[in-house]
């Protein structure tokens, strides 16, 4: 456009930015209403889905832990309010919330055993036990929504992933990396020893004591200076299996 | 799970840390306490009332997996019990521990009621009468260990329930109740 000189020429072309303004404010309020109303139906028909399934949500963990995937795609978060809507609706909430608190107890309960490191695998099978009188089963997926839900406690709980496993951690001590490549060697047969770490990770005599001793001071393991060829194992309660069968009604 | 006889041991008797005492003083703390519960709760079952520091005894040991208390382990645990009263020395070595999985008050309060059970309440009975006579079978009192139940009616003799007296026909003493 030739830009013409003079007062009519300034006016003209501030006419035509304002015009241009509507006209983009109106398009993008098109599509804003339109993506609303898409959203509008979306969540209508995700309400739709949960009403019609909702006996499949609360009894089968499989199809409970689809729905939820599904719903994280477009931003629903079922477990966001109790008072909302889906807690409403599902009751989902209260079941995440009592499984937080069960959660809560097995750890307390066991924490004198393992120091406050348990295998996921292991609480689950705790909390069924606990849970044996109530309808719905309880899986793995179910365990790590109920902990996501209570970090905000700010209590410390926390899933880690050494090697392998999941643990749960109940206290708020942080594990270093020196740790959980210990905890993760011993996974093999629920021990190591510190001739074992120097050879299997290549340290230093110094590094692998140092972190042995403070896994012990804080409870994670345990020494056992019982065995025939003499050396010191430490056994990990929160990777080995017998531990499952720790008494937690005491 | 393992057992010993009709006994269950519980998991821990299977983990072999649990036969080393450990250094840091919570889980030993814990580690105590399990072996404490384990200890009075076998012989309650067993009817056992002495164990011997050097002597076999079925818990101080697991050939499951190959581990055996050492004998600190071993006075670690019985001391923890004497320390609550469920437990004397016998001896000032320590060889020989009494365990009182009733406290001695506990053993007496059973007499007595023992003895108001069988309407003995000013009768005369004799030592090895209340621990084996016809009326304690199939109670506690049947087959107590004769320190215990010494002990326990010393206890009540000092309260005034009863009085022991030396026999003149039979070697046994004889006890004189007044409950």
């Amino acid at each position: 456009m030739r830009r013409r000189a003079g007062i009519g020429g300034l006016q003209t072309a501030a006419a035509a930015r304002d015009q241009y303004r509507l006209l983009g404010e109106n398009v993008a309020k098109i599509k804003t209403d339109l993506m609303k109303e898409q959203l509008a139906t979306f969540r209508s028909q995700l309400e739709d889905f949960a009403r019609k399934h909702k006996n499949d949500i609360r009894k089968n963990p499989a199809f409970r832990s689809q729905f939820h995937e599904m719903c994280a795609k477009v931003g629903v978060d079922p477990l966001a309010s109790n008072k909302g809507f889906w807690a409403e609706l599902l009751g989902i909430g209260d079941f995440y919330y009592e499984l937080g608190v069960q959660i809560v107890e097995i750890c307390l309960e066991t924490r004198s055993h393992n120091g406050g490191l348990i295998n996921l695998q292991e609480l689950c099978t705790l909390l069924r036990q606990k849970r044996k009188t109530s309808r719905e089963a309880v899986s793995e997926d179910d365990c790590l929504r109920a902990i996501s839900k209570l970090k905000v406690l700010g209590s410390g709980f926390e899933v880690i992933s050494v090697g392998k496993k999941k643990l749960v951690r109940s206290v708020p001590t942080e594990l270093n990396k020196d740790h959980n490549e210990i905890i993760e060697l011993a996974q093999g047969q629920g021990f190591v020893t510190v001739d074992e770490v120097e050879r299997r990770l290549s340290w230093t005599s110094g590094r692998a004591i140092d972190a042995l001793d403070i896994l012990l001071d804080e409870g994670f393991a345990m020494i056992d200076d019982g065995h025939k060829d003499g050396k010191r194992r430490y056994w990990f309660p929160c990777v080995s299996s017998i531990a499952s069968t720790v008494n937690t009604d005491a | 799970m393992q057992k010993l006889g009709d006994f269950k041991l519980p998991p821990f008797f299977n983990y072999p840390p649990y036969f080393t005492l450990q250094p840091v003083r919570d889980t030993r703390e814990k580690q105590i306490q399990l072996w404490k519960e384990l200890i009075l709760d076998y012989c309650k079952t067993q009817k056992i009332f002495i164990i011997g520091l050097e002597e076999e005894f079925p818990l101080f040991a697991n050939p499951v997996i190959e581990r055996s208390l050492t004998h600190e382990a071993r006075e670690t645990f019985l001391s923890a019990l004497v320390s609550e009263g469920r437990a004397e020395w016998l001896d000032k070595g320590r060889r020989k521990c009494l365990i009182l999985w009733h406290r001695i008050q506990d053993w007496a309060d059973i007499i007595v009621n023992f003895v108001k059970d069988n309407a003995f309440e000013d009768g005369v009975l004799t030592v090895e009468e209340i621990r084996s006579g016809i009326e304690s079978r199939g109670t506690e009192l049947y087959g107590l260990d004769r320190i215990i139940l010494m002990r326990a009616l010393k206890l009540l003799e000092h309260k005034g329930k009863l009085a022991i007296f030396k026999g003149t026909s039979t070697d046994d003493e004889g006890v004189k109740f007044s409950i």
